[in-house]
């Protein structure tokens, strides 16, 4: 037997002991097996992953019993990273263009040609004092990677990292944001919750760590005998959480926090909020009186006035009744949690404040504020003259933020689009796929074509990517080392280790690796601010942070973790390693560290707003842009509210909404290529390697459309063909089609399979989030 | 508590429990099984055939009307009946079942006429149309312990059998006798939300087995007289 039934073990009996993980006497040795510890890299989950390696090729994944995200288990996407590790379609050396952009005619080169390349022009940049003309475009990831990237530009010269992080999916942070103070996601303890309330959220589909929401939800339904809480799913569409939800009630999209704001008015009137937190714990809700004497509106009388559910139930269409019940339930069934989308921020905002009404702020079964990691931070850097100056220059997306939530860009594409203030000589693409992953691409590749040097560190020839003039290949996830610093929905904070578990493949560099070279190719400041050799040396000088922290223990199993907490109540810390050097040994061989106790009652932590309360009115906001308030709501717009959709398209002639969705398969821009997900990724209308729109049989036949027939879906912005499944989950004027498919460029799995319903999508932008409105696209449907 | 098999009650008697109230329709299952089994890759033109290969996948049954909706999705492996309506038409004995109730199918022996497929009223059986074909950078990738089928053979869910057999030697190398969780197929170890139990039915004690006896139990199409060893629990309390 060997480790894989060593795994099973730990979740048949739970009886696994750590000392049974097998340590094969020569690991190397032809057809002997090792079972190397990473971390998924596959999403943003975090889960702790065993790779089987044998001959040195790795030949299965499972999950790490020792790891808390996961404890063993994994989704689908975690066990196809197989495939992203071995797709034939990879990128293996560096690449130049040749030929236009976009025309995808490469030629390969070597390493130190690329470089030199890419110095030559950051010298060129520097020597004519334009430093600030570098700009990165960042996607998701965690860790040491992003203090690398953005010190990197501060010791070049440039303000310019630009943030492409929002994307529509995640925890719903403005939401957060505008209540608690706090720009990042907070854990929502559903294991213990007894009621969610979920307007639209992804919970069983796309929610940000899948296996943590996955298990969670076994607890939550059957963790507890006799004890079974109850999932009500309020959504457009039939989606696997309302298919597995208790209640499924359809809404128009985007009417999640109308209904909302319905139910926080009837928990007012019939008094069944949580006074104690309201009275103590929160501001804004009873009327109030500024510094000058003048009076305010409280939330109480505001939205008893506004939002009667008569009134919510017209513009929802959700009956009275149900909202009503709806309530009662949320109020009575305790703890109970409601989980948005991410929505427009007022509308994720009346979906957090019923969390506040309900009291259910920093407790068991409510929302949490995770402690950060305590990774070190690197030490300062100098700045040349050269690079004080760069960066004294505006940010090219205006710099001008007003809120934390302002997403950059957009802004960004449209000011390279325009030219003012100016535009980037160098753009570096890392872990970004803008011309596939933002809504309205094409905006992207405007912008793109205004740039004259485009580099991407993309191991996969993704859309972006193949419209970039030089490709210097990142290794992925499963080839390389990295911090992954991550928090679990019960707060606990957990450092994951990603490390190499296979030779790497091709000729790939780590970007990171990289990024130091580039370094030292420049000279000067920016030599002397990257001292280490390697990505490791960054690795080993942040977690020494965590070992100095003198917190929490190498992660473990739970009777360790219970032991811990005990120590760590009474004051002790007394982790299982005494040097670095244990510590360090430790993380490789169990994968990671962790601190399993939440501290409750810390305030100070829980609510970073000027009020240090919780806000039923966005003081948060209203401090830093108190320009912001909508023509008739005047000083009430700090207030939840809902504002009418504005539309694209008119009714007319586009009849239908359109609502875009992810899958837990194809969730992110990069798991296409893997073809176990494509085989499994509609399964519940028979699709597969394709894209398809849910339509209500009714109203296809209105169309005369069938089951299967090949439709087009046109919007004011274009068209895109795909199949129609005709899905009695459907309400009658929505359609639904799911993002994921449709890349124009990439691999055999990917290319050309499937259409790209973002393609539909105007960028009208929120005011608040500088990013495009979701489900505000109205569509037409036909036959093709 | 049935005895099925001659030997009597030291014999296992595999089986596997899906609590439909915790499953959440993820597929994790369905992907862990095609990595641990090496299942070959059927590309879009193929699958648009119905041709893809599952030995586990998901089933969704959607009744009502909107916006009345009953629906449920169903992992659906092979249900390793205890009397299996496949073994009994293959005409080289191919397919099988057996002392342990393990379904089997000797990949090899088989002739390719499909009787089993359309026996089996799951529809659990699938008929490799082609030689699988993996790109030369994957090939190195498949699981070494599962042989790789040519075409014109029938494959199917084999409860990880080879797992068995590994746990089994292990067992015999430690001189100790096989213990239930010493063994469990790849679906029920990847599950993320712990819906899938697998463990030995002739002990009353497993959890297999006590879950089996829960009101919530349900096997499908039982009526057949199948004796399907796949059991699942329904929603709700």
């Amino acid at each position: 037997m060997g480790g894989g039934a060593g795994v099973a073990i730990a979740l048949g009996g739970g009886f696994w002991k750590w000392s049974q993980l097998p340590v094969a006497e020569n690991p190397n040795a032809p057809g002997v097996e090792k079972w190397v510890p990473t971390v998924c890299g596959q999403c943003m989950g975090g889960c702790g992953i065993l790779v089987r390696v044998i001959d040195g090729w790795a030949v299965n994944i499972a999950g790490n019993p020792l790891h808390p995200v996961n404890r063993g288990t994994l989704c689908p996407k975690g066990i196809a990273g197989l495939q992203g590790l071995y797709d034939p379609d990879r990128i293996r050396t560096p690449l130049k263009r040749i030929g236009k952009r976009g025309e995808g005619r490469w030629q390969p080169i070597a390493w130190d040609e690329a470089l030199s390349t890419v110095t030559e022009s950051l010298k060129k940049l520097r020597k004519t004092g334009e430093s600030h003309r570098l700009a990165v475009l960042g996607g998701r990831y965690r860790g040491l990677m992003r203090s690398l990237w953005e010190r990197f530009l501060e010791t070049f010269g440039s303000p310019n990292y630009i943030d492409n992080q929002f994307q529509w999916d995640g925890a719903t942070i403005e939401g957060l944001y505008l209540t608690q103070g706090i720009y990042s996601p907070p854990a929502y303890d559903f294991e213990n919750a007894r009621y969610i309330l979920s307007f639209g959220s992804d919970l069983l589909e796309s929610y940000w760590s899948p296996v943590q929401a996955l298990s969670a939800y076994g607890q939550f339904r059957r963790g507890t005998p006799e004890r079974r809480g109850k999932l009500v799913q309020i959504e457009p569409r039939l989606s696997i959480t309302g298919i597995k939800a208790d209640e499924w009630l359809p809404i128009q999209p985007g009417g999640e926090g109308l209904l909302a704001l319905g139910i926080a008015n009837m928990m007012i009137k019939e008094g069944l909020y949580n006074k104690d937190f309201v009275s103590n714990f929160s501001f804004g809700f009873e009327n109030w009186t500024d510094v000058n004497g003048k009076e305010h509106l409280g939330f109480k009388e505001f939205v008893l006035s506004e939002y009667d559910p008569d009134v919510v139930a017209r513009r929802t269409g959700v009956p009275v009744d149900s909202i009503i019940r709806l309530a009662r339930e949320f109020a009575s069934n305790q703890p109970s949690l409601a989980m948005g989308y991410r929505d427009r921020p007022f509308q994720q905002m009346a979906v957090s404040i019923l969390n506040g009404l309900a009291g259910n702020i920093d407790t068991s079964g409510g929302i949490l504020i995770p402690r950060a990691v305590p990774l070190q931070s690197l030490p300062p850097v100098g700045k040349d003259t050269t690079a004080q100056k760069g960066l004294q220059v505006d940010r090219i997306d205006g710099g001008k933020k007003p809120s934390l939530m302002l997403q950059q860009p957009y802004l960004f594409a449209r000011n390279v689009i325009s030219g003012k203030p100016y535009r980037p000589e160098i753009l570096f693409l890392y872990y970004t796929d803008p011309l596939f992953s933002n809504p309205n691409p094409e905006l992207f590749s405007k912008a793109l074509a205004q740039i004259p040097l485009i580099v991407s560190f993309s191991p996969y020839m993704d859309d972006t990517t193949s419209f970039s003039d030089l490709i210097l290949p990142d290794r992925i996830p499963l080839e390389r080392w990295q911090d992954d610093p991550v928090f679990l929905n019960n707060g606990f904070p957990v450092l994951g280790i990603r490390q190499p578990v296979v030779e790497p493949l091709y000729q790939t560099r780590a970007t990171g690796d990289v990024l130091l070279h580039l370094a030292k190719s420049l000279g000067g400041e920016i030599q002397k601010a990257f001292p280490w050799n390697d990505f490791k040396e960054i690795l080993l000088y942040g977690i020494k942070g965590v070992f100095d922290a003198k917190r929490g223990d190498t992660i473990g199993l739970q009777f360790e973790q219970a032991w811990t907490r005990l120590l760590e109540r009474g004051g002790w810390a007394a982790p299982s390693y005494k040097t670095f050097e244990e510590f360090w040994k430790q993380l490789q061989e169990k994968g990671g560290w962790w601190d399993p106790i939440y501290d409750f009652k810390e305030w100070d932590r829980v609510f970073r707003t000027p009020t240090k309360k919780f806000e039923f009115y966005a003081q948060t906001l209203k401090q830093i842009y108190p320009t912001f308030s909508s023509k008739d709501l005047k000083d009430l717009s700090f207030f939840p509210h809902w504002e009418e959709l504005k539309d694209a398209g008119n009714e007319k002639e586009f009849p239908l909404h359109l609502n875009v969705f992810r899958t837990m398969t194809l969730t992110g821009s990069r798991n296409a290529n893997q073809p176990w997900l494509q085989a499994s990724v509609g399964s519940y209308v028979f699709e597969r390697w394709g894209t398809w729109v849910e339509i209500n049989p009714e109203t296809a036949k209105g169309y005369g459309i069938g089951d299967g027939d090949w439709v087009w879906i046109e919007s004011p912005k274009g068209k895109v063909k795909v199949r129609a499944r005709l899905y009695k989950g459907a309400m009658p004027d929505v359609v639904s089609i799911p993002f994921g498919q449709g890349h124009t460029s990439g691999g055999r799995w990917s290319k050309g399979l499937g259409e790209n319903p973002y393609r539909l999508i105007d960028e009208d932008l929120d005011p608040l989030t500088g990013y495009p409105i979701s489900k505000s696209t109205r569509v037409k449907i036909y036959k093709a | 508590m049935r005895t099925a098999f001659s030997k009597g009650f030291l014999m296992h008697r595999w089986g596997m429990v899906i609590d439909l109230d915790k499953c959440t329709a993820c597929q994790a299952c369905v992907v862990a099984c095609q990595a641990e089994n090496n299942v070959a890759i059927i590309g879009p033109e193929e699958s648009a055939k119905g041709r893809t290969i599952h030995w586990i996948e998901l089933i969704p049954y959607i009744e009502g009307e909107y916006p009345h909706i009953k629906a449920r999705l169903l992992p659906r492996p092979c249900m390793h009946c205890d009397n299996p309506p496949c073994t009994k038409v293959c005409p080289v004995y191919a397919t099988y079942i057996n002392e342990e109730g393990l379904v089997g199918q000797i990949n090899h022996r088989c002739i390719g006429c499909r009787y089993c497929t359309t026996a089996c009223p799951y529809t659990v059986k699938y008929f490799n149309w082609y030689p699988p074909d993996w790109p030369k950078e994957l090939k190195g990738s498949l699981n070494r312990d599962v042989s790789v089928r040519t075409k014109g053979v029938v494959e199917k869910c084999t409860f990880c059998s080879h797992r068995l057999l590994r746990a089994r030697e292990k067992a015999k190398i430690e001189g100790r006798d096989l213990l239930p969780e010493d063994y469990i197929p790849a679906c029920v170890q990847a599950c993320p939300s712990g819906a899938m139990y697998f463990g030995d039915l002739n002990d009353s004690n497993s959890t297999v087995s006590t879950l089996s006896r829960e009101r919530r139990a349900f096997r499908l199409m039982e009526e057949l007289g199948t004796e399907p060893k796949v059991i699942y629990l329904s929603e709700g309390m």
